[in-house]
């Protein structure tokens, strides 16, 4: 009896456990997205359309991720990038389908934001390429949104 | 230390710091494409909104948008993927009717859009959205309804994955693809431009949306047969490399997605 009890209560706090991990990295993940759309703030005012969708997950120093995306000609986009981990450092970057740098040169990097502009001269895919350069964690969440006009 | 040579290594320092402050930021002005999966992990291409190709649309001349406000907002069906289906397809004729800044047409359809979200378990995710559709449509504020049918769409999906119903979140993307390109075309098709047949060239969703519907063998429906062949159909027509898309092509995919957008709506 007193050992399933014990048994019943290590349960108890292993599921507790997996759930307040789980509610962490969600969080996490979320808070990047804040800090993602602190970035696209100003850009609002200036008529940008931002998608609430947006793009996230987790990546070590010095790893890349790849978000493929539709294009089209005639519109004007910026990508926003944001992480929690205010000690680290992100970059974010657009390629064309054949893999040529397609951005503006007005993208900038500030620590834990990062955001890309293009104007593309062509309707298609294109590659936005996020990367973590420098952080403190082991792995740092890292969300990415959109707008355009 | 003279001046001189104290003078020259601040330079130099500062030189440095400058060269790797520039390789740090500085991306390299070509990657891999090819093999780009090899050494980075690479997402599914990202569904763009249906405003989002009509905001291109829109620079390149005037659309008389009110034409393609649809009034029949489709049956009442009891399966949970055409009704996915629908609500993609209604949630684009609600940008339409933004674009037409038709108020009423906007109204039924936030009323449209709650129904449907009801009939596939998801209608208390949207309820406040829907409700805001209406009253912003009540005001005229075309930005505001824009932002709501956007959020409507995320909230609806995001339900749906959280349940694990991804598929049908894939279904709804797939509603509003089929519709804005039955607009898109029908508008390109009567007054032909090459910039306008150019947003059509969009082969990686074709891709997407075609492996989506094959990992979908549970849903036996024929409509969904049907839409499966007509992308296969479709995609030589816009996949055309470096090659402009012709008018015949933007009226054949016309023709296409007009008969699909027709099976979406009615009953079988």
């Amino acid at each position: 009896m007193k050992r399933s009890l014990l048994s019943l209560v290590r349960r108890g706090l292993f599921i507790s456990l997996v759930f307040a991990t789980l509610a962490v990295t969600r969080g996490s993940v979320d808070d990047a997205q804040s800090f993602a759309l602190q970035a696209a703030e100003p850009y609002v005012k200036e008529g940008f359309q931002v998608r609430e969708d947006y793009w996230g997950g987790d990546l070590g120093v010095g790893e890349k991720k790849a978000v493929r995306q539709q294009l089209f000609k005639g519109n004007e986009y910026w990508f926003w990038m944001g992480t929690e981990v205010e000690r680290a450092k992100v970059s974010v970057h657009i390629y064309d389908s054949e893999g040529k740098l397609a951005e503006q040169p007005d993208g900038w990097e500030k620590g834990h934001f990062a955001a890309a502009h293009i104007i593309p001269k062509g309707t298609g895919s294109y590659f936005i390429i996020v990367a973590i350069e420098e952080s403190p964690e082991e792995r740092t969440h890292w969300a990415l949104v959109y707008g355009f006009r | 230390m003279t001046p001189f040579v104290k003078y020259l290594n601040i330079t130099i320092a500062g030189l440095m710091a400058l060269t790797l402050y520039a390789s740090a930021a500085q991306a390299p002005q070509r990657i891999d494409v090819k093999n780009l999966n090899l050494s980075i992990k690479v997402d599914n291409v990202v569904v763009p909104l249906p405003n989002e190709v009509f905001g291109a649309l829109n620079k390149l001349g005037p659309v008389n948008w009110k034409e393609y406000v649809r009034s029949d907002r489709g049956s009442n069906f009891t399966e949970r993927p055409r009704i996915a289906l629908l609500l993609g397809s209604v949630i684009a004729d609600g940008f339409i009717a933004v674009q037409a800044e038709d108020a009423p047409a906007v109204k039924d359809i936030g009323q449209r859009v709650l129904a449907l979200s009801k009939g596939i378990g998801v209608g208390s995710s949207i309820t406040q959205h829907a409700k805001a559709i209406i009253e912003y449509a009540d005001k005229r504020k075309w930005e505001n309804v824009r932002h709501e049918l956007d959020l409507t769409q995320n909230s609806v999906q995001s339900a749906m994955n959280e349940v694990h119903d991804e598929k049908l979140s894939q279904l709804v993307s797939l509603g509003g693809w089929l519709r804005g390109t039955e607009v898109l075309t029908s508008v390109v098709t009567k007054n032909f431009s090459t910039g306008g047949a150019e947003l059509l060239h969009q082969p990686d969703l074709l891709v997407y949306f075609n492996e989506k519907l094959q990992a979908m063998p549970e849903y036996k429906m024929h409509l969904l047969q049907e839409i499966h062949g007509a992308l296969i159909e479709v995609k030589p027509l816009i996949d055309v490399g470096n090659q402009k898309i012709s008018p015949e092509s933007v009226k054949k995919i016309n023709e296409i997605t007009t008969r699909l957008g027709t099976a979406i709506v009615t009953k079988d």
